[in-house]
């Protein structure tokens, strides 16, 4: 009877030290939970080059947000095409129009990036930007990081042009832009 | 020597026919898919992403539906295909399809609506309503909280804007020309309104104001007739330009009227008097108005 209940008290210490160690190990074992970047502000501009004046169109309606997963980070930054302000509202009309803005109201730009590039002080990102209802993909684009606290600053420029996306150079007094319109590119992200 | 010289010939026209011919195949078996995207209604979905995948050969190509819809993909190897339609707030279809060499294959895809997407917000909560937490991997507009309203193809508007685009764009080119004659009006002022003019002198000026004048009136038309987009609030230079038609306009009416009056005047032998005096003084204001919201919208100052 002793050795019996010697031998219970030995597997209930066995199966306690086994629920241990595996409580212990388990939450390695758990796939991690997803992180995400939030975009707290976001200034996209574009500049416009024509041979009487340079004209830049700004918008901070930019959204945008970050989802990682096994390493891998996916980013979705959008903005409606309306609300680039070049301060002039007939030129602005007249870009909603030639961008086909009131057809395709969003610009967005997605990019797949390593979560560990989160450290680094340039990061090179391979964009997918769709606008006037075209795609256009450019790779290796470079942009700064500046951590800020608990936030990081991202600035770059997009080599974006018009005829990446099929757009008619709009004219003034009959001479037309130039074809490159480069976007520039400052936001601030903060992890969740 | 000629035996050689043709056996020559025609072993270089075999080899090139043999060169080619792979590539004169792959043309021939080069098949094509093509169709159309709509949702569950029957409506067309713009902008939608179809993209087709090789299992095989793991090739893949992607394009966008245009404003009617509608996607073709070319040049595609003959072999079966996963093709897959996908848009914002729809559940992305996947079928599969085999093309044969040299075929054209529709295929259509009926988009329905994300069972699991939440209703449109008509207002988000201030602080942080865009980046609210999501579980999808891949973020997609809806989860940055944009309204549908604001992400919906606005067909009649842009319409709208492509017809205020070609009215003010002739605006633009008749403005431009307008400066022509103005300019050789008043430059030919100078000998019709003197003590010692002709009447050639005086003709002259008449005829080129009366073509500005002309000119004017239809810039001015495809200005006014231009449709006007709602909501829109004038902004920067184009008010400056703007204002300038309440003197140049006005202008444009007197200065004919003034002038007709002061050259019946002249050709009666009188001194221009009267009302008619003011017709210099008025044409330059008017010009000066024109000039100024000429160069209003077209320099930065």
């Amino acid at each position: 009877m002793n050795c019996e209940s010697r031998n219970v008290k030995q597997i209930a210490r066995l199966v306690t030290g086994s629920l241990l160690l595996l409580f212990l190990l388990l939450p390695q074992g758990l796939p991690a939970a997803e992180e995400q970047w939030v975009l707290d502000q976001c200034t996209l501009s574009y500049h416009v080059s024509h041979p009487l004046h340079q004209v830049d169109g700004v918008s901070h309606a930019g959204r945008g947000k970050g989802v990682c997963h096994e390493g891998q980070c996916d980013f979705l930054i959008a903005a409606p095409v309306k609300s680039f302000d070049s301060g002039d509202s007939n030129r602005d009309l007249h870009m909603l129009q030639v961008t086909k803005g009131a057809e395709f109201p969003i610009v967005t730009v997605r990019t797949r990036l390593p979560e560990s590039d989160a450290k680094a002080a340039t990061i090179y990102a391979d964009l997918e930007i769709q606008f006037a209802g075209q795609t256009a993909h450019y790779k290796q684009v470079p942009f700064q990081l500046i951590p800020q606290g608990s936030e990081i600053k991202v600035t770059g420029t997009i080599p974006a042009t018009l005829s990446d996306f099929k757009i008619e150079a709009p004219t003034l007094l009959t001479l037309p832009v130039k074809n490159e319109i480069p976007i520039h590119v400052e936001m601030t992200w903060h992890r969740q | 020597m000629r035996d050689r010289t043709a056996n020559l010939a025609s072993a270089l026209v075999v080899m090139i026919v043999l060169l080619l011919a792979p590539c004169l195949r792959a043309q021939e078996s080069e098949a094509t898919l093509s169709g159309k995207v709509t949702d569950a209604s029957g409506a067309i979905v713009a902008n939608a992403k179809v993209s087709v995948k090789n299992p095989t050969t793991g090739q893949t190509m992607d394009v966008q539906t245009d404003a009617t819809g509608t996607y073709n993909l070319t040049k595609l190897a003959p072999g079966e295909y996963e093709v897959t339609a996908s848009a914002e707030g729809f559940a992305a279809k996947i079928e599969k399809v085999t093309l044969a060499a040299g075929a054209s294959l529709t295929f259509n895809a009926t988009l329905s609506g994300l069972p699991s997407a939440p209703p449109p917000q008509p207002q988000a909560p201030a602080n942080n309503p865009p980046n609210a937490p999501s579980s999808i991997k891949e973020p997609s507009l809806a989860d940055l909280g944009f309204a549908s309203a604001e992400t919906k193809s606005h067909l009649k508007e842009q319409a709208l804007l492509d017809k205020r685009t070609h009215m003010l764009r002739i605006h633009q080119r008749l403005g431009l020309i307008t400066t022509i004659p103005m300019i050789a009006s008043v430059a030919t002022s100078i000998n019709a309104g003197g003590r010692h003019t002709s009447n050639t002198d005086r003709t002259v000026h008449m005829v080129l104001g009366s073509a500005t004048a002309d000119l004017y009136f239809m810039t001015a038309y495809f200005a006014i007739r231009a449709p006007r987009v709602e909501g829109t609030k004038s902004r920067g230079p184009i008010r400056f330009h703007k204002a300038m038609a309440w003197i140049h306009g006005p202008g444009m009416i007197l200065t004919p009227i003034l002038g007709a009056i002061a050259y019946s005047q002249k050709n009666n032998g009188q001194r221009v008097q009267g009302m008619a005096k003011a017709h210099g003084p008025v044409a330059i204001v008017t010009a000066g108005a024109f000039g100024a919201a000429l160069l209003s919208v077209s320099l930065r100052f």
